[in-house]
């Protein structure tokens, strides 16, 4: 039996080419774990049919010796993205039966790789949601306690690598949806840079924030996958060519760089600054459990222990990106959903007149939390509001992003708690929404700013509920974001 | 939020929904938009430019795929066809 629970990317790789078990032991070993745990857990959507099939093809590339790290590698995808011919459906009924006509950016770059998909992970309807509840496909539970919600959108995404049924895991990050879950169920969440991972392909809920981006058990596992999506892709508008990558801040690593087969860049690394940022006045505002915070200052301890230089920073408006957030969120999705009209695909209702055949397919196509969401976003850009609220969000914006950036010349880092408080009980905060909208507080300065972030576990409460660190970097210092993860990492 | 405004809304974005829950969504609206009304506040004390990073990304209008590379599989989701067309309502 395969010990799936220490298994990592590059062990794995190892014992692929040593030849301790094969491409096809290792997918029939998750997807025995896939069918014992996940009517219960309920962490897929669909597991796919070809897993096995996509298998042999792996084992030939090993036969043949051009293998990479990633190949063989079980990976489960979010419903969000699109895989040829198998359904994609952003875990809504209007997508239900939609069958996806070519491959998103990020599916294409791993099968080139031989990574093995073993299925579409359930989410929030559309990604709209902190706890996976939205879905009409059914509640994800939390593999570390069933009781309570994995945390979203992308909770099945996390449950699937936490209840060992897959080793890595894509996710979607537009406010938290990728950071905030991997903090609720103890793993590694990264929300690239705006523009580092290709877009195409994946069903888009507010593009001016969205980020596709890894999950796992370790740092290396999500930098390993990061490294292997991390290309330029001329099919999205907003992906960066990589000669127009400029780091700003203190560089982690320089020096000659040469591929190597991985796709990870081999670095001849310089000593980071060690310096990280406490924006204090953020971390006291109300609604911060004191438990969250207490495992936060023990953090700060171990990255003293470590060797880091911790000081506090002023960020006097970081603490309105929530606010910024649930403004142009909502307008991205009015607009993004328009395109959902039961005309060329998705759910169709029949009725006599045109109009009506938008609105009954809209109607039942679009679940409770997507509804409202489109109409707040109708709202806010209507003649007489638009300016009172879209136009100043984006004022607000712009000004965060430029004191985060100034905030990054004299430090490398940012940090914070992942979320304000524990993984919670299911329907504990589905009736308020404003409470729902406060678990991503931390992680959505990241994504107004396009700037990466990362949730690395700092250990569980009395109850086994884990907690997360969160550390923000200047735009494209991912590199930052893992050597300060593997330092902490090895600390918890 | 009045119950007339949010049916207006409905309208504006073609959804077909019940009164109890827009009845729900305007009083949602109500704590949502005490919420968010925070930016206003501080907008007023911002006195940075607005930043500008836009670059143009149009590639030149060529055809990158083979012809009928997709057609297929557009079609198969289309909800009703006719000799490989789309059907539609009439408009006019």
């Amino acid at each position: 039996m395969i010990d799936l629970k220490n298994l990592t990317i590059e062990s794995a790789h190892e014992s692929l080419k040593r030849g301790d078990f094969t491409v096809t032991d290792l997918v029939n070993t998750y997807l025995e774990i896939i069918k014992e745990k996940n009517s219960d857990i309920n962490a897929y959507v669909e597991v796919y049919d070809d897993a096995l099939m996509q298998a042999k093809r792996a084992e030939e590339m090993f036969a043949s010796g051009t293998a990479t790290l990633m190949t063989g590698i079980p990976v489960a995808l979010k419903d969000n993205m699109l895989n040829v011919g198998h359904i994609a459906s952003a875990s809504s009924k209007m997508l239900e039966k939609y069958h996806a006509t070519y491959d998103a950016g990020v599916v294409s770059q791993l099968k080139k790789e031989g990574a093995v998909f073993l299925g579409r992970t359930n989410m929030d309807e559309f990604a709209m949601g902190s706890s996976t509840e939205t879905s009409p496909f059914g509640i994800t539970k939390n593999p570390l306690d069933t009781s309570r919600v994995p945390g979203g959108s992308s909770g099945g995404a996390v449950a699937s690598v936490a209840m060992n049924g897959a080793l890595v895991s894509l996710g979607s990050d537009t406010g938290g949806s990728i950071r905030q879950p991997a903090s609720f169920t103890g793993l590694v969440g990264l929300k690239p840079t705006y523009g580092t991972v290709s877009r195409s392909g994946i069903i888009a809920m507010a593009s001016s924030l969205d980020q596709v981006g890894p999950i796992g058990k370790t740092v290396r596992d999500v930098e390993i996958l990061f490294n292997t999506i991390n290309e330029y892709d001329p099919k999205d508008s907003t992906s960066v060519p990589k000669d127009e990558r400029h780091f700003v801040g203190t560089k982690v690593s320089s020096g000659p760089r040469a591929s190597s087969p991985d796709h990870s860049e081999t670095f001849v690394p310089t000593p980071l600054r060690k310096r990280i940022g406490i924006p204090r006045e953020f971390l006291s505002g109300e609604g911060i459990d004191a438990e969250v915070m207490k495992n936060f200052n023990e953090n700060c301890q171990k990255l003293k222990d470590a060797g880091y230089e911790l000081v506090d920073i002023s960020l006097p408006l970081i603490k309105y990106s929530l606010a910024v957030y649930y403004i142009l969120q909502p307008a991205e999705v009015s607009s993004n959903m328009a395109r959902y009209d039961g005309i060329r695909y998705g759910l169709h209702e029949d009725a006599d007149k045109l109009f009506d055949v938008y609105a009954k397919s809209r109607g039942k196509g679009f679940g409770k939390e997507v509804r409202r969401r489109i109409l707040l976003g109708t709202y806010i850009l209507s003649h007489g509001y638009y300016d009172a609220y879209y136009t100043t969000a984006v004022k607000v914006r712009d000004a965060i992003k430029a004191e985060l950036a100034e905030a990054f010349e004299s430090v490398d880092s940012i940090i914070t708690p992942t979320v304000p408080f524990l993984p919670f009980k299911f329907g504990e905060k589905s009736k308020d929404p404003v409470a729902m909208y406060m678990s991503d507080l931390f992680c959505v300065p990241a994504n107004i700013a396009g700037t990466p972030a990362i949730s690395i576990p700092s250990g569980k409460n009395e109850n086994g509920l884990p907690f997360g660190l969160h550390i923000m970097a200047p735009l494209f210092g991912e590199e930052t974001l893992f050597a300060i993860g593997k330092d902490f990492e090895k600390r918890v | 939020m009045q119950l007339e405004e949010i049916k207006k809304l409905a309208t504006l974005a073609r959804i077909d929904m019940s009164e109890e829950e827009m009845t729900e969504i305007a009083h949602d609206f109500d704590s949502i938009l005490a919420y968010v009304g925070q930016v206003q506040e501080v907008a007023g004390k911002i006195t940075a430019e607005p930043i500008h990073t836009l670059t143009n990304v149009m590639r030149s209008d060529t055809v990158t795929n083979t012809p009928g590379e997709y057609t297929e599989k557009i079609i198969a989701e289309m909800p009703d066809t006719e000799n490989g067309y789309l059907k539609v309502k009439k408009v006019l």
